[in-house]
């Protein structure tokens, strides 16, 4: 293991090469050039997480006006298809906009910080990582101005729905929009991916061994594993389908001897592990808030970073538990029945463990603690009617009903979301050198806990009495009316919750009057505690040599031969790299590359079928060239010379 | 520690108002598309293994919820002081873990083994030579040696019911006999929809390019109460059914008294109506299905459609012939029936005491339109058509509901409906679909109301 300190050569400055073009703006970048350029780790994380936040409120208005359409039978709020069309962009957003980048961005931010890193294995493709997430929500959003709007397809895209036979609007281009959309958003996770498990792998400070690492970076290692083994067959699921749309292949066109059952085994092989993406990263953040607050170590570190891996790995096992309903034969039923009933287990061991956690501990009721407790109670309930699921009788009258959509709201933001929230009031302070306001954060988590069980736990009764999902509106004289608009009332409650917490976060960034944190707030244990708040751009003067788990806590109230040593200082002090441009460049040429896909194709005025290649070749040309200029333009660089006590 | 307090007296709020709700929503659960009404084997099956989820789950969430609210409450943290004292560092313990993983192993056990046996329920009917099995299921070997077949095609945004049995084919209302396992193949001609009547069984998807297939038994016995045959299964052949549906104050009436309708809806998303394409089935005694099989039989059959007058032969009493009518318009044909018995010759305009016209003129003015305003190019009438695009309309006066069970079935909604009916169901293709356009006769009904109550009159009178 990586016991003995590793000596970084300094860069040769003095020869460092000089691009004309974008040369790297160096130490003394300020303002917008500094964050379109930069490739410290923190700063990507904030503008993850910021951006997620946005595409939040976004997500949100769309349930709003969803939940204000489903407020009585046939409400005129939205048309048939617009309904459609939120309700797929809501599932989109919040799946790959909103849950998995909060999710990147604590990822970003905090796993270097809690191995003792100074920044990733590969800055400048986490800042590539960044800018494709934002060039694919904006073309996923740009869709709404385009011919037909945007997809009213589900977030699922079902074949043969997608196929242009049946489109709806005669040149349809939504779900163009939500394919090259997915791809580049499928770009930025799989870099981010591949950077993260790099980093845990080869970046950890001396002594870090893997079993002393954070739960929440084991759950970072976890999910980026899945990631990497996930995406390539919902890529290949949507080249397929972009190759039916644009060029008339027959994968999914059964009238030409296609086969839409492929897309569904593709999606959901794709699909189920993603259920666990947005899942683990909140469990890795709970994992770490319960300890903290009931000031013991987690019970069964060894188990709940196990059972994590088995959840990992066990969810690409049960994927067709999503199709029980398409005719797969009593075997192949039984046996995903079966396999999606075992993942209950390490599922449940982590809740036990929790509780585990703070039995014989002293527990304190702060905002972070309250979400994770409302984490663990939602959570409890979204997977309990998960194992009901499970059970194929069960789900043929479940699945397609509003108890389906009650189930994996308990999951995504009983579970996900509060997790997520969790973490913010849990890091701000470490962010931001600030304390959230208590009262506020405990009426925040108020309205939301109030909000959200009003919204959905209703929905497991409309299910049970026949409401379907996906209809935009129901007929008189169901029994529906009333607990729709209870769930209606509930979702505003929760989205008031929600901005009021989105506020609170952004303004701890400029709020000078709040109170400062210090490096330990919480007298938490791992070892982003031990460093200053906010953090230095340098995350570590000197680099630490792990002796425990808990280091942060171990420094604390350890015995002697637990506290942390340091590498020393030496004369060529910390080195830093230098900004970058290509990352932006390269991502802009990909998203002119999907816009230019997009509309490539044209009718002349003889009516005839024009293809026109300009913008693709010219855009994929930028980026190409953006990769070549990156891999050329040096390593560039500056030293930073910390004190002997800085942290 | 106000915190604290102030935390336990919003999380006791909420549960007794979680309980609240819970009491008040069980309060009625038998609505029209409810699951926890089963009147079936197959969907009392789903809710008996639903209802066993449900009270393992009850009990694991009060003792795993209540452990958590004991430990909360026994270590919390009461005052500063003790906020800050280090309590001792212990790190797990494999005991207790191993226990916990061999519990819900077994919870996990319970629930497994009626899955199993719940997947063989639905995917196969029961074998009628294996008494052992039937006897457990309550079933006699005669309601699985009876089973009928129905072929159902899902279209955008409505349902095809072919029965290969008896020949016939019907659209929107699936009528079965109550006492039989009916066995339902499912296919489509477009996306994917899924069959889903919650009180009969669970859903099964209609893929494209397969077939799949799906079966369920109604329990007469349930269906029936503590009224009697008649009132909860009135019959579909002679229009009692729809009679009884109309009778009751609204046509949307939340708890549907009339035991042997059931409603159905597509569970699948497949479109821009996707929510508006429902269905109903109809449940009958044996001797009430029988006769709709015939009366159907009969309307279907192509040698007993009404033919023209011949000269050469004689008609018995009560005999349909089609004649020429020139009020009607040049070369336009009527329906006569023969009031008595009628000697070769005796046509219509010869004898015109001996025949009554069995239609209004309406009607026929609507027969008349419906070819002509081209909507027989969709949809088929007393033929069984089962390439056409739209619905079968055979015996349409019989159905309860309209627009693929979104309305009531009577004039002013088909009036409505006629007229426009992408107002009341956006994007259906009898209004969008292909070679559609405002030039086509059907879009421009708007302001025609002789036409639209002639339509009607031919439409309702098919009974």
């Amino acid at each position: 293991m990586a016991t003995e300190s590793i000596k970084y050569l300094a860069p040769d400055t003095e020869n460092k090469a000089k691009t004309q073009v974008f040369p790297r703006p160096g130490q003394h970048t300020t303002g917008l050039i500094d964050w379109l350029t930069t490739i410290d780790h923190k700063k990507i994380g904030l503008m993850y997480g910021m951006t997620a936040l946005f595409f939040l409120i976004v997500g949100g208005l769309e349930a709003l006006l969803i939940r204000s359409q489903l407020w009585d039978h046939n409400m005129d709020v939205l048309t048939n298809r617009q309904y459609n069309q939120m309700f797929t962009m809501h599932g989109t957003t919040m799946v790959f906009l909103v849950i998995m980048p909060l999710s990147a961005a604590f990822f970003n931010y905090l796993m270097p910080l809690q191995i003792g890193a100074r920044d990733v294995a590969f800055p400048r493709m986490n800042a590539l990582s960044l800018w494709c997430f934002i060039s694919g929500g904006l073309i996923l959003n740009l869709s709404w101005f385009f011919t037909g709007g945007s997809p009213a397809i589900g977030w699922f895209g079902y074949a043969p729905l997608t196929d242009t036979r049946f489109a709806e609007v005669v040149g349809d281009m939504g779900p163009d929009f939500w394919i090259f959309s997915l791809q580049i958003l499928g770009v930025a996770s799989l870099l981010a991916s591949f950077n993260f498990i790099t980093t845990i792998i080869n970046m950890r400070a001396p002594g870090m061994t893997m079993m002393r690492l954070p739960v929440f970076t084991w759950m970072t290692l976890i999910v980026s594993f899945l990631i990497i083994l996930a995406f390539p067959a919902i890529t290949i699921a949507l080249v397929e389908l972009m190759f039916d749309r644009t060029y008339g292949t027959n994968f999914y066109d059964f009238l030409e001897g296609g086969k839409p059952h492929l897309w569904q085994h593709l999606f959901w092989i794709f699909g189920h592990p993603e259920v666990y993406i947005l899942i683990l990263p909140a469990m890795g953040i709970v994992s770490e808030v319960i300890p903290v607050f009931s000031r013991k170590p987690l019970f069964g570190y060894g188990l709940i970073v196990f059972s994590g891996a088995i959840i990992g790995f066990m969810g690409f096992a049960v994927w067709s538990h999503h199709m029980f309903t398409t005719g797969m034969g009593v075997v192949a039923t039984s046996a995903f029945a079966m396999l999606t009933m075992l993942i209950a287990i390490p599922t449940g061991i982590k809740i036990f463990n929790w509780i585990g956690t703070m039995w014989g501990g002293r527990i304190r009721f702060d905002t972070p603690m309250l979400f994770a407790l409302g984490f663990i109670t939602m959570f409890m309930i979204g997977g309990f009617t998960g194992i009901m699921h499970s059970s194929v009788p069960i789900d043929a009258q479940h699945q397609d009903s509003y108890f389906v959509v009650a189930h994996f709201h308990y999951v995504l933001i009983g579970g996900a979301l509060f997790g997520l929230f969790c973490g913010f009031y849990f890091w701000l302070p470490k962010m931001t050198g600030r304390m959230l306001n208590e009262k506020l954060g405990k009426f925040v988590f108020t309205l939301m806990f109030l909000g959200f069980n009003l919204t959905f736990f209703p929905m497991h009764y409309l299910g049970m009495i026949g409401q379907p999902r996906r209809t935009h509106t129901y007929n008189e004289g169901h029994g529906f009316e009333t607990w729709n608009q209870i769930a209606t009332v509930g979702a505003f409650i929760l989205g008031v919750g929600i901005v009021i917490g989105i506020y609170q976060f952004v303004s701890a960034f400029f709020n000078k009057k709040l109170k400062p944190a210090g490096n330990n707030p919480w007298d938490a244990r791992t070892l982003e505690w031990a460093l200053s708040s906010p953090v230095k751009e340098y995350n570590f003067a000197r680099t630490p040599i792990i002796k425990a788990k808990d280091q942060a806590w171990e420094n604390n109230y350890g015995p002697r031969e637990n506290h942390a040593e340091k590498e020393p200082l030496d004369d060529h002090g910390v080195h830093m790299p230098d900004r970058s441009w290509w990352p932006l460049v390269t991502a802009l040429g990909l998203f002119g590359l999907a816009i230019g896909m997009l509309f490539h194709r044209n009718i002349d005025p003889s009516g005839e079928l024009v293809r026109d290649y300009t913008v693709p070749i010219l855009a994929g040309s930028i980026a190409i060239i953006g990769m070549i200029m990156w891999a050329l333009e040096g390593p560039g660089g500056y030293h930073l010379f910390p004190k002997e006590n800085d942290e | 520690m106000i915190s604290l307090f102030a935390k336990y007296s919003v999380f006791r709020n909420l549960f007794s108002g979680l309980f609240l709700l819970l009491a008040g929503s069980c309060s009625r659960i038998d609505h029209k598309q409810s699951a926890l009404d089963p009147k079936g084997l197959v969907s009392q099956n789903q809710y008996d293994v639903f209802m066993l989820s449900v009270w393992i789950t009850i009990f694991l969430f009060c003792t795993v919820g209540g452990c958590l609210l004991y430990v909360l409450w026994r270590y919390r943290a009461k005052n500063e002081e003790e906020a800050k004292e280090i309590p001792p560092q212990s790190h797990g313990s494999s005991m207790v873990e191993t226990g916990l993983i061999i519990a819900s192993s077994i919870i996990l056990v319970i629930l497994a083994v009626p899955t199993l046996q719940g997947i063989v329920l639905l995917n196969r009917v029961p074998d009628a030579n294996d008494s052992e099995s039937l006897e457990k299921l309550g079933l006699d070997r005669s309601q699985i040696d009876g089973a009928i077949t129905v072929n159902v095609t899902g279209k955008r945004f409505f349902w095809v019911f072919e029965y290969p049995q008896f020949g016939i084919v019907t659209a929107n209302e699936l009528v079965f006999p109550a006492t039989k396992a009916v066995r339902i193949n499912l296919r489509t001609e477009d996306v994917i929809h899924s069959f889903w009547v919650p009180k009969l069984a669970g859903k099964m998807d209609l893929m494209p390019g397969q077939e799949n297939f799906m079966w369920f038994i109604a329990d007469q016995k349930k269906i029936i109460g503590e009224s009697d045959a008649a009132t909860s299964m009135p019959a579909v052949h002679d229009g009692t059914m729809r009679s009884k549906v109309f009778a009751k104050q609204k046509f949307t009436d939340e708890f549907e008294p009339v035991g042997g309708l059931f409603y159905g809806q597509c569970a699948e998303f497949c479109g821009n109506s996707h929510a508006y394409m429902s269905f109903r089935a109809l449940a009958q005694t044996d001797e009430d299905f029988d006769k709709w099989v015939k009366r159907f039989q009969n309307a279907q059959n192509p040698n007993l459609q009404t033919k023209s007058y011949d000269t050469q032969t004689s008609y018995n009493k009560n005999s349909y012939v089609s004649f020429a009518d020139n009020k009607l318009g040049a070369g336009a044909n009527r329906e006569y029936r023969s009031v008595r018995k009628t000697s070769p010759g005796q046509s219509p305009q010869v004898a015109p005491g001996a025949w009554e016209k069995a239609h209004s003129d309406d009607y026929e003015k609507g027969k008349q339109l419906f070819s002509s305003l081209q909507c027989v190019q969709c949809h088929a009438v007393n033929r069984t058509g089962l390439g056409a695009k739209g619905p079968n309309l055979t015996l349409y006066g019989l159905r309860t509901s309209l627009a693929a069970g979104w309305m009531r079935n009577d004039e002013e909604s088909l009036s409505k409906w006629l007229k426009n009916s992408n107002e009341i169901k956006f994007g259906n293709l009898m209004w969008n679909g292909e070679g559609i356009d405002d030039r086509h006769p059907l879009r421009n009904l708007q302001d025609d109301d002789e036409k639209v109550n002639q339509l009607i009159a031919y439409l309702l009178g098919q009974s």
